[in-house]
């Protein structure tokens, strides 16, 4: 093996530009994998902590009829809770009403949440301003759709607990800013107390953000969704990204590798004299077959060390610096960062080794091993079979 | 004397279309160590042949064929690679060096097979240059040599491992005539000081000249196997 490791190195660095063409192109292609699936990780990884820091915490604590995505379950799904008997919970409590920002009429989901909280990161230490007026929060992707700015009043319309609409104006305290998209699109935050009061659902809430404290045990008419389950839709966003990602960089890998296998194929039958004579001089068919397989698969090697030495500065930058997106991504609905730092773990670099060895390992194979059949004899003629 | 090579009844034909080319017709032959012998005859004559078949690079389709006490037919491949690699070295008409590597690695290629250390690879691959009066190119790439320091390179390479049988097909072809009776002298120096047995496949008198056997082959038959008495040259 020491010797076929030593030929294949000495034929493909003497075999010049044709070695670095093949090289280059494999690579790429592993800068390019690593570097999507880093910038993937990186987005996960930031998504999911921002989902937890912005929206789920650690769980949350719903009443049973109480369903994210259906608008209609939001009349109903309240409940009463004890406020002492659940340190670790924060409670939100979620109401449908409508603004009429500049003459428009927009309808939203009002949201009350305690002001004195920590769990989440909304700025709701805003929302204890005694003003004569409501005070309220909104995210960033709701001022630009409303058109409302900090200060700014708006008129506010419900429903409480008994159907009878009511009106009051609420002032804009402040606009945050968050990638998580979920907590801003039209949505409005208010202090929970006010709400309650708003709606004379005094006590009373549609779900609670669990803390890291929060060790869930059965509640009747209560349903407790952990963090996993809130985050799987992050998870499958992700990975069906990845998936089409994945094509791109396979299709590039496939070029990568055709190169490799073309220059194999065209090895064997160009370098016939050459294999006669190393079987002449003593070399087993299957020991040139195992050189002819090392030779194509150190394009592998080498493109990881030509890789590694373009791409890890490269990677090192981004990892620091992060790469900026477009303020429109984050209108998608996606959490997503305005700047993504990507994640190049030792599991994605090495995972990516393997498959970028293993692959060039088995396209030198399958022509080399026409070797095994060569008789020297036609070989060291020179003669194509 | 010790018979290092047996022929008996050789006979090798190949495959035509649907019928068959007889390359060799029962030649019986024998060869002991050190001898310096060669095939004569014209094209197709099967002078090749044999040197494939005793370099066990091929074998017989009828009769036996024995190399250094082994059958040439009954040996697997990687038992015939190990005969060519410790016993038999080649040269071949158009020299087959390696073009990717230097002088010093085309000759240092048979040792590396045979696992010999770096320091006595070394030793032995500097003293195979100096036979050959090569020594101050082992550093060159092939495609920098001459014809004739090409085929005394591949001479190099051939005596390197000190085998005990060296086949040369056609090895002065392609080669003008001083540097073919230079090659042909370095070849019948080594085969007096280092007692190793050539056999040559030529239609080339220069090389005639030199052997102390000649043994004629026509259509695939021995001829005639004469002793060279006489011989014009002498290293």
């Amino acid at each position: 093996m020491k010797l076929a490791f030593t030929l294949a190195y000495k034929n493909l660095i003497g075999a010049g530009l044709r070695t670095w063409l093949n090289v280059g192109i494999l690579a790429f292609a592993f800068i390019l994998i690593i570097f999507y699936n880093g910038l993937l990780d990186g987005w996960n990884q930031q998504a999911r902590l921002d989902t937890i820091n912005w929206e789920i915490g650690y769980g949350e604590l719903r009443t049973e009829n109480y369903d994210p995505l259906d608008p209609f379950s939001i009349q109903d799904a309240h409940r009463v809770y004890k406020a002492e008997k659940f340190p670790q919970l924060t409670p939100i409590l979620i109401r449908q009403a409508t603004i009429y920002p500049h003459g428009r009429m927009l309808s939203i989901a009002l949201k009350g949440i305690p002001s004195d909280q920590t769990q989440l990161r909304l700025p709701t230490s805003y929302l204890s301003t005694e003003m004569d007026v409501i005070p309220a929060i909104i995210g960033k992707r709701m001022a630009d759709g409303a058109k409302l700015k900090e200060g700014e009043e708006v008129l506010l319309r419900w429903r409480d607990k008994n159907g009878t609409f009511d009106a009051r104006s609420i002032t804009i305290v402040k606009i945050f800013d968050s990638d998580v998209g979920s907590i801003d699109s039209g949505q409005i935050w208010i202090s929970l107390e006010q709400l309650q009061s708003l709606t004379g659902l005094k006590e009373e809430a549609t779900y609670f953000v669990a803390n890291e404290e929060y060790s869930h045990q059965r509640l009747n008419n209560w349903t407790f969704v952990n963090q996993e389950e809130l985050l799987q839709n992050i998870n499958e966003i992700i990975a069906s990204k990845k998936i089409s990602g994945s094509i791109m960089y396979l299709m590039l890998l496939a070029i990568a590798l055709l190169a490799i296998f073309d220059t194999q194929v065209l090895s064997v039958f160009r370098r016939q004299k050459e294999i006669g004579t190393y079987v002449a001089m003593g070399m087993t068919p299957s020991q040139v077959v195992v050189l002819f397989t090392m030779e194509g698969s150190m394009y592998s090697f080498l493109a990881m060390l030509v890789g590694g030495l373009v791409g890890l500065p490269i990677f090192t930058y981004l990892a620091m610096k992060g790469i900026s997106f477009p303020d429109v991504t984050q209108d998608m609905g996606v959490t997503m960062a305005s700047r993504i730092f990507p994640v190049f773990g030792i599991q994605l670099i090495l995972g990516t080794m393997v498959l970028v060895i293993v692959s060039a390992t088995i396209v030198s194979f399958l022509p080399a091993k026409k070797i095994a059949y060569m008789n020297p004899v036609e070989a060291l003629k020179g003669k194509l079979q | 004397m010790e018979k290092i090579i047996s022929l008996t009844h050789v006979t090798k034909k190949f495959e035509v279309g649907d019928g068959y080319f007889t390359a060799l017709n029962d030649v019986s032959l024998s060869f002991n160590a050190s001898e310096f012998a060669g095939f004569v005859g014209p094209s197709g004559s099967g002078k090749t042949t044999l040197l494939n078949i005793i370099g066990s690079l091929d074998s017989p389709t009828a009769g036996e064929a024995r190399v250094m006490g082994k059958d040439i037919a009954k040996l697997s491949h990687k038992d015939s690679a190990q005969l060519r690699n410790l016993h038999i070295g080649f040269i071949f008409q158009v020299f087959n060096l390696l073009p990717v590597y230097t002088v010093f690695e085309n000759v240092e290629f048979a040792l590396l097979l045979q696992d010999v250390g770096k320091e006595e690879r070394k030793k032995a691959v500097m003293d195979a240059l100096e036979w050959v009066g090569l020594e101050s190119m082992a550093n060159k790439r092939p495609d920098k040599l001459s014809g004739g320091e090409g085929q005394r390179v591949a001479i190099a390479r051939a005596m390197v491992k000190r085998p005990k049988i060296l086949l040369a097909d056609e090895p002065t072809a392609n080669l003008d005539s001083a540097n073919a009776h230079a090659i042909l002298k370095t070849m019948k120096t080594l085969n007096k000081e280092l007692g190793t047995t050539f056999l040559f496949s030529t239609h080339d008198e220069k090389v005639m000249a030199y052997l102390n056997r000649t043994i004629s082959l026509k259509d695939g038959k021995v001829v005639s196997d004469l002793e060279n008495i006489n011989q014009k040259v002498e290293a």
